[in-house]
């Protein structure tokens, strides 16, 4: 069966005609040609498909699309406004938390999560947060010095 | 202006942290068909036929590829890098649950799997076997039918001992010397004990993929993620009898190798694949269906040690197992790095060393991060700490007595240099406070430290070239076929071009392995991309320097011991006003702003092993590392906390500090990793965890409160500026140092990991009632 439905990906409209069983991951990467959310398990617990549906990470690997309808949904292709990178980029980038890059994209959206929800929240908080999106290169420190230092960022800009 | 030593950002951050990055999963070719794999469900079965007739009948289903197109396709089906026992399809039998029965190629991937319910085999099951031990047995069905090596080996294969051993053994590696009888002799205790080690996952987050073209004029190209395009490139014109410069194979960036990338996996069946079909095919795996593709190998350690009262080594008898499961894939050579490493970083002047590579029915173990020295490290630095034990020796003082270091002889013979073993135990020794004693936190949450430490060989003897082509804008271009797997390659190698040229980084860019554009690199893989291609890379930088030289000297007509680089320009020393930048250079040279300046370098090593005796050279250079812990186990519940973690390892020279410590850390993880949670669980040959709800891996809730990793700087000779890898040291020592660490706190010693809860509260149960 197939289902007409209407989302705003990256805060744009998209009309689009899906299967019933098809996943948001297989519309944003086989449809929407957006490549930033990948498989890694296939079973909703990597993170590495992250994306945020109405502000909330989601696994898009196991979330139908069909139920994404009227939804508004960001992934990491529209974190970056203007050619800037959000802070958790830049932090990632600069201290070292992407190696391989693959689940990056998720950790990043899990990250943001994490900091709109509780911009001052504390290490052991992010870590527990956190604890859904795997990566398999770093051994994690250099991620969450990262959040860290983009917590303290945005906590000053909000400040400003 | 210098790049080295610097923590510059990684050169490809920018496309990581926008989601960007370019990985084989992403890649589409016009009319590109979509593949999936029948496997097998049996660990041991003769195929009696196979009808493919109903699948090819399926709606938008191409083609299906079994054992009856191979003839037509003139294909030789078996491939490998040590053995060809690998079936690009199955042939006879299946060897293992999951092994690759057919495909089929649809123009979408629910066709292809509808397909694949269509297709008819008719198995006779097979007698299995499972346990190494018992596939050497006399009356254990064989695996295969003897031993067929590689066409194109490499040379340190000649030491394998292929086939020879007892039944089931793919290669046996022995090492001997010294006088072993007399060396126990002359022992005052000698310890004897039994490690083992299950198979684990890579679990790189990016699964196995490929595409495949097969031209009608005979070309091949392949896009795969692979660790070693090279090797791929000569597997497939093994298997589909063509030239080298036909086949083209690309590695676009990867998400993770770990070593799980190394070797064929799936391009031999993409490019089968793409004949029969005669359209572009794409095959990505499942998460499943990568537990089924590559393993860790589980190994058996027996290790005998013979010790002077005062602690000193004297003798030491080691027989590994390695369990390398249906096929070799790099086996033989693991089973090899790790039995001449069953010394561990210590100098004992009688040894005697046997370690096979043994065929079971279960999914083909290959090359991991740490390459065989993990399994046998978990065994003799857990022994260090009995005989410290016995002997009422600080198991530091043991370990520091005993290592070796600058000069010293290895058990192949060859003399070890930038080796600094000790320096990199007593940092971490210094790190957690080790004289200070562990206080428990309450009578039930008792706390303990540990320590372990390592020896490592490289890949040796290996071949590596680069070219390096400066623009005619003075920008660079490196053409090199080192893979970016995420460990920063792209940014060392920039980083050593930017030296040689005095070039900002911005103006490099690295060319990622293409076998028709970028020369011959055996692998990346073995921590091995620093030392040889970041040679390789500065040769070819200091060629194109040599030329621009001898450029601007005539330009300028000055001699050319009167000239410097600085920043992008050539510069007459003293008068800096009459600097030519090199696009300037280049201008003059050619009359007008056109042409190149090409560099070339090529960097090899050499080294051969007797088959005999193990002795002669094994490694270009040796990697060391040192782990610290400290570990509080609730007696009530058996879990380990882990405290404090602190990773050592040589660096020679440090290129990125950032890139060096996350390939510490990333080590560290992957430790506790395999020391808390991984194992392959199988029941009957059928593996029974194979997806993340039931394997688990670390996460960022198991990332140490105190963690830390040192980087010490003994410079090799021969290095670039020093350099050596640091991708895996540090790895191996995580599990033995953990598991000393809970001796000391609790008192009982986990012989086989990972260190579970479950295994901790039986031992000290057992532990109780022995008191009782």
């Amino acid at each position: 069966m197939r289902h007409d439905i209407v989302i705003r990906v990256n805060g744009r409209a998209e009309e689009l005609e899906v299967t019933s069983s098809e996943t948001l991951l297989e519309t944003l990467r086989n449809r929407l040609k957006l490549f930033g959310a990948r498989e890694g398990c296939g079973v909703g617990v990597c993170g590495a498909c992250t994306v945020l549906v109405d502000g909330r990470p989601v696994s898009s690997c196991t979330m139908l699309a069909a139920m994404t309808d009227g939804k508004e949904v960001l992934s990491i292709e529209g974190v970056a406004s203007d050619g800037t990178l959000h802070p958790l980029q830049e932090e990632m980038w600069a201290r070292g938390a992407t190696q391989c890059g693959y689940c990056t994209p998720g950790i990043i959206l899990a990250a943001k999560f994490v900091l709109d929800e509780n911009p001052r929240a504390s290490r052991e908080e992010i870590v527990r947060e956190m604890a859904g999106n795997i990566c398999r290169c770093t051994g994690y420190q250099k991620i969450v010095e990262a959040i860290l230092a983009a917590r303290d960022r945005l906590a000053s800009k909000g400040a400003r | 202006m210098t790049a080295i030593g610097e923590s510059v950002r990684r050169i490809d951050g920018l496309a990581k942290v926008t989601g960007s990055v370019e990985y084989t999963i992403n890649m589409e070719l016009p009319g590109m068909l979509h593949v999936k794999v029948l496997r097998s469900p049996y660990p041991h079965a003769r195929v009696v036929a196979i009808d493919a007739s109903r699948a090819e009948r399926v709606r938008g289903v191409r083609a299906v590829l079994t054992r009856d197109d191979l003839a037509r396709l003139n294909i030789d089906p078996y491939f490998g890098p040590v053995v060809r026992d690998q079936p690009v399809v199955a042939v006879d039998r299946v060897r293992y649950v999951g092994d690759t029965v057919a495909a089929v190629a649809a123009v979408d991937v629910e066709a292809a799997e509808e397909a694949l319910e269509q297709i008819a085999v008719d198995y006779e099951t097979l007698p299995a076997v499972f346990d190494p031990a018992e596939a050497m047995r006399p009356e254990a069905p064989r695996v295969h039918e003897g031993v067929r090596p590689a066409d194109v080996g490499f040379a340190d294969i000649r030491a394998l001992n292929l086939g020879e051993g007892g039944p089931n053994v793919a290669s046996h590696f022995i090492l001997r010397k010294g006088d072993l009888e007399a060396g126990f002799r002359e022992a005052d205790e000698v310890f004897e004990d039994e490690f083992s080690v299950p198979a684990i996952q890579h679990f790189a987050m990016e699964p196995h993929a490929a595409l495949a073209v097969a031209h009608a004029d005979g070309r091949i190209e392949v896009w795969s993620s692979t660790q070693n395009p090279s090797v791929i490139r000569e597997q497939l014109a093994e298997v589909f009898r063509t030239d080298l410069s036909k086949i083209r194979v690309v590695a676009p960036f990867l998400g993770g190798g770990y070593g799980g990338k190394t070797y064929p996996k799936l391009e031999p069946l993409v490019v089968a694949m793409a004949m029969k079909a005669g359209r572009p095919v794409r095959l990505i795996l499942t998460r499943e269906e990568v537990f089924y593709t590559v393993t860790r190998h589980a190994v058996v350690t027996r290790i005998r040690t013979g010790v002077k009262r005062d602690g000193r080594l004297v003798a030491r008898q080691c027989e590994l197992l390695f369990d390398t499961g249906a096929y070799a894939d790099i086996g033989p050579r693991t089973s090899k790095n790790g039995g001449y490493a069953a010394g561990g970083p210590y100098r004992i002047p009688h040894v005697a060393f046997d370690s096979y590579c043994v065929y079971t029915n279960k999914p083909p173990a290959g090359a991991f991060r740490g390459f065989g020295v993990p399994q046998i490290c978990w065994a003799y630095e857990q022994q260090m700490d009995v005989i410290a034990d016995r002997l009422g020796i600080d198991p530091l003082e043991l370990r520091l007595r005993n290592a070796v270091g600058e000069g010293d002889t290895f058990f192949t013979g060859e003399i070890l240099h930038a080796v600094p073993v000790r320096t990199l135990l007593q940092k971490c020794a210094e790190a957690v406070d080790w004289p200070a004693p562990s206080r428990p936190a309450s009578p039930t949450r008792r706390r303990g430290k540990g320590l372990a430490a390592m020896i490592k060989s490289t890949m040796t003897p290996t071949v590596s070239a680069a070219t390096l082509k400066m623009e005619e804008d003075g920008s660079v271009s490196v053409l090199s076929g080192t893979v970016e797997i995420g460990q920063g390659s792209d940014t060392m190698l920039a980083q050593m071009a930017a030296d040689v040229l005095a070039l900002p980084l911005e103006r490099i860019r690295v060319v990622h392995s293409d076998t028709s554009v970028t020369p011959y690199d055996q692998s990346t893989s073995s921590s091995r991309s620093t030392f040889s291609m970041g040679n390789a890379v500065r040769q070819a930088a200091l060629e194109v320097r040599e030329q621009l030289l001898r450029m601007a000297a005539t330009q300028l007509e000055i001699s050319v011991d009167d000239l410097e680089f600085r920043d992008g320009q050539v510069v007459p020393k003293g008068s800096p006003e009459r600097a030519l930048g090199y696009a300037e250079v280049i201008r003059r040279h050619f009359g007008m702003g056109v042409g190149s300046v090409m560099g070339r370098g090529t960097f090899t090593t050499t080294g051969h092993l007797d088959p005999q005796t193990g002795q002669g050279k094994a490694s270009a250079f040796w990697f060391t590392s040192a782990v610290g812990c400290e570990v509080e186990v609730d007696t009530e519940t058996g879990e380990v906390e882990i405290l404090s973690l602190v990773g050592a390892a040589n660096a020679g020279k440090v290129v990125n500090p950032v890139l060096a410590e996350g390939q510490v850390e990333g080590s560290l993880l992957f430790g506790i990793g395999s020391t808390a949670y991984e194992e392959m669980l199988y029941e009957g040959g059928q593996l029974v965890n194979p997806n993340l709800l039931d394997y688990r891996v670390p996460t960022m809730a198991d990332l140490p409160r105190d963690m830390r990793s040192i980087l010490v700087e003994d410079p090799h000779r021969e290095g670039p500026l020093g350099a050596i890898g640091v991708g895996e040291p540090v790895v191996a020592p995580v599990a033995p140092a953990i598991a000393n660490a809970v001796a000391r706190a609790v008192g009982v010693r986990i012989t086989a990991l990972p260190i579970t809860a479950e295994k901790i509260l039986r031992a000290l149960a057992d532990a109780q009632g022995g008191r009782a």
